[in-house]
């Protein structure tokens, strides 16, 4: 970009050495040359900042996401004020949906009652309502468990590559009972915009209902009838982003043959290092103690100067287009003032 | 107007030319291209890192000459259900590595004509130590202890390394209070001695100001530093938070409801932070990290991250960026 930026401005000084003879001319283009400098400079100087944090902060506004986390009056205390405290906060936009209203923590109460039976009623009463209030302030919508830790800026990475208007949706792939698959509930999953809209559409049309109380089971269904995509939210090396243990079994662990894990999973599965992404997004299963170590892990742990092998690619949302001139100087101007 | 507006342009692109200069020298230009990035990032997306026989960058080109030699303390009956994983994860990022054992075996350890126990680690630790300054004190200027249930980051041992002297006879680890007035450092969270340093505990038992008093192994070799006028260093990271632990990250970063102090708590020097500032992004060591967990932790240290992110502790932003240019960023 600014190699790009310095040959421009190379290529335009020497063009305009040939124009400068003219009188009329010679003030425009000087000006021209001096605001083309600083809109160089000016990225390099944004460069100088931080590089990584215009990264960050470009995808949090592009990438907009709204977390709401399946809990229950019983758990607040336990796990979901846990989440709230870590992962939950590098959202955009926070739902705790419950089965009764709390305006102290806060969360939502969906009118339903507790239970694994009412697992379906309060996904779909949660959607409805994350439609209802936030569709335009948010272009996906991620389910989590209160026992799920959400690494946030990675699914940003991997919606980035999407848009909203898309009918598609990610998580763990599990293949059986469906034709497309279905997304595991419990490692979370997250639909688009559209996504959203034909899920509360079908259930007005009455093409969805309540099936079944196998929440994610019943979700993938009514996705496949509605015309939603299950999208594979594999990184560019074919492995895992969302994860239905947690990082402990997924690394070390050999499931036995005959646990169905093997046989639910949508594509092969890897056991060992390459069983789990540099850019994981999820992992369930995950107690409170745990919320705090992978914030910990996730957010801060480092090796100092170390380059990772895996680059995963920039997201097509992030490719940007030159920025504009004027806005290059602006931000000049408010940084040396 | 004419000849004014020549000199003028001349001037303006002499004045541009040297800047060019001036900055890509700065910033080179592999930093500075997006466009060519993107094309690297899909070449490099596409090799995944493998456990197998795969030395890191960092271990082959340390990047401020801090050469580290790790010998773990471990015995026969750990070598299959906890040495062979310190071998396979953070092992291969040492400059050297030595397992010693009382047995010599094919892993390869090397035999200390110490018998096993408890008893018997002081003991063993002087003999380790009386063997590496005898074969291999030229290959490193910093000795790292560390046990079979130690997880180290070398990388960042090697950024605390980088600022210190390996010529002067220095001590560094997670420094305890009690017993030894200068302090001592726990033998589970991992020691570092300067070549200054191991030779001056050599040469205390060769001079018998040193001896095996005790099998306290970290609190006897404490004293014997403090004998041979070896200073402890404060290994805190800028913000006061420690880097060489002596348990598992969850004893530290979780707040406790109050209660009466753990002994760890109490033996600390530096004041013990409990909850979120107990642990430097960069720390070196936690200890009782129990086989898989080996590899559970290399993933997080060298794996997991979230993308995009501009973390909050750049301690040294210049170091950090000219590390990433050499190494190809």
């Amino acid at each position: 970009m600014q190699v790009m930026c310095l040959e421009f401005l190379s290529s335009q000084v020497w063009l305009e050495t040939f124009l400068i003879g003219r009188d009329f001319w010679f003030v425009l283009k000087t000006c021209r040359i001096f605001i083309e400098i600083s809109y160089c400079c000016s990225y390099i100087w944004g460069f100088c900042r931080s590089e990584d944090s215009r990264m960050a902060d470009e995808l949090y506004n592009k990438v907009r996401i709204l977390c709401w986390v399946m809990t229950g009056p019983k758990n607040l205390e336990t796990k979901t004020r846990h989440v709230k405290y870590t992962w939950s906060r590098h959202c955009n936009v926070v739902v705790f949906m419950s089965s009764v209203d709390d305006p102290d923590f806060p969360t939502v109460g969906l009118g339903t009652k507790e239970g694994r039976d009412q697992l379906y009623w309060k996904t779909i009463r949660a959607f409805h309502y994350a439609y209802e209030h936030y569709a335009n302030e948010a272009d996906w919508f991620l389910k989590a468990d209160d026992d799920t830790y959400v690494i946030v800026d990675n699914l940003r990475w991997i919606l980035a590559n999407h848009t909203p208007d898309e009918p598609i949706y990610f998580g763990r792939r599990f293949k059986p009972y469906t034709k497309q698959g279905y997304m595991s509930g419990g490692a979370g999953y997250v639909l688009s915009r559209e996504a959203l809209r034909r899920f509360v559409e079908g259930f007005k049309d009455k093409v969805c209902t309540h099936t079944s109380s196998v929440e994610d089971l019943a979700m993938g269904q009514c996705m496949e009838k509605v015309g939603v995509l299950a999208g594979d939210s594999r990184d560019t090396a074919q492995r895992e982003t969302f994860h239905p243990f947690v990082p402990e079994q997924h690394l070390t662990a050999k499931f036995p043959k005959s646990f169905w894990y093997w046989s639910y999973c949508y594509y092969p599965i890897s056991e060992g290092p390459k069983c789990c992404s540099d850019v994981s997004v999820s992992f369930h299963y995950v107690d409170a103690t745990g919320m705090y170590m992978l914030e910990y892990y996730a957010y801060h742990l480092r090796a100092f100067g170390y380059r990772y092998r895996y680059q995963p690619p920039t997201p097509k949302a992030y490719r940007a287009e030159l920025p504009n001139p004027w806005d290059s100087i602006k931000l000049l101007v408010n940084k040396l003032g | 107007m004419r000849p004014i507006s020549v000199t003028f342009t001349i001037g303006l692109i002499f004045g541009y030319l040297s800047l060019r200069l001036l900055l890509t020298s700065m910033f080179p230009i592999e930093l500075v291209s997006d466009s060519v990035k993107n094309e690297k990032n899909q070449l490099d997306a596409y090799n995944i890192h493998t456990e197998a026989n795969q030395k890191t960058s960092s271990a082959e080109n340390p990047p401020n000459s801090a050469r580290i030699l790790c010998w773990i303390m471990t015995g026969p009956r750990n070598l299959e259900s906890r040495t062979k994983h310190v071998k396979q994860t953070w092992g291969k990022h040492c400059h050297h590595i030595l397992y010693m054992s009382s047995v010599k075996t094919d892993f390869p350890t090397v035999e200390l004509n110490v018998s096993e126990g408890r008893e018997n680690l002081y003991w063993k630790t002087i003999r380790a130590l009386q063997y590496i300054h005898q074969h291999h004190q030229d290959q490193a200027n910093w000795f790292l202890k560390a046990d079979d249930d130690t997880f180290v980051v070398i990388e960042n041992l090697q950024y605390i390394l980088s600022k210190l002297d390996p010529e002067k006879p220095l001590y560094l680890g997670r420094r305890f209070k009690p017993f030894i007035s200068q302090g001592y450092m726990s033998g589970g969270a991992g020691y570092v001695l300067s070549k200054e340093a191991l030779r001056r505990f050599v040469e205390g038992f060769q001079t018998g100001q040193c001896t095996h008093f005790s099998t306290i192994e970290d609190m006897a070799l404490g004293k014997c530093m403090e004998t041979m006028k070896v200073e402890p260093v404060d290994t805190r990271d800028v913000k006061g938070r420690q880097t060489f632990h002596a348990f598992p990250l969850d004893h530290y970063v979780i707040r406790q409801l109050p209660r009466p102090r753990p002994w760890h708590m109490i033996y600390d020097y530096y004041e013990p932070n409990e909850g979120p500032n107990c642990c430097s992004d960069f720390i070196v060591s936690f200890h009782y990290i129990y086989a898989v967990q080996q590899y559970v932790l290399e993933y997080f240290t060298y794996h997991l991250r979230p993308y995009g992110y501009s973390y909050r502790f750049r301690p040294d932003e210049i170091v950090e960026a000219n590390n990433k240019t050499n190494k190809g960023g």
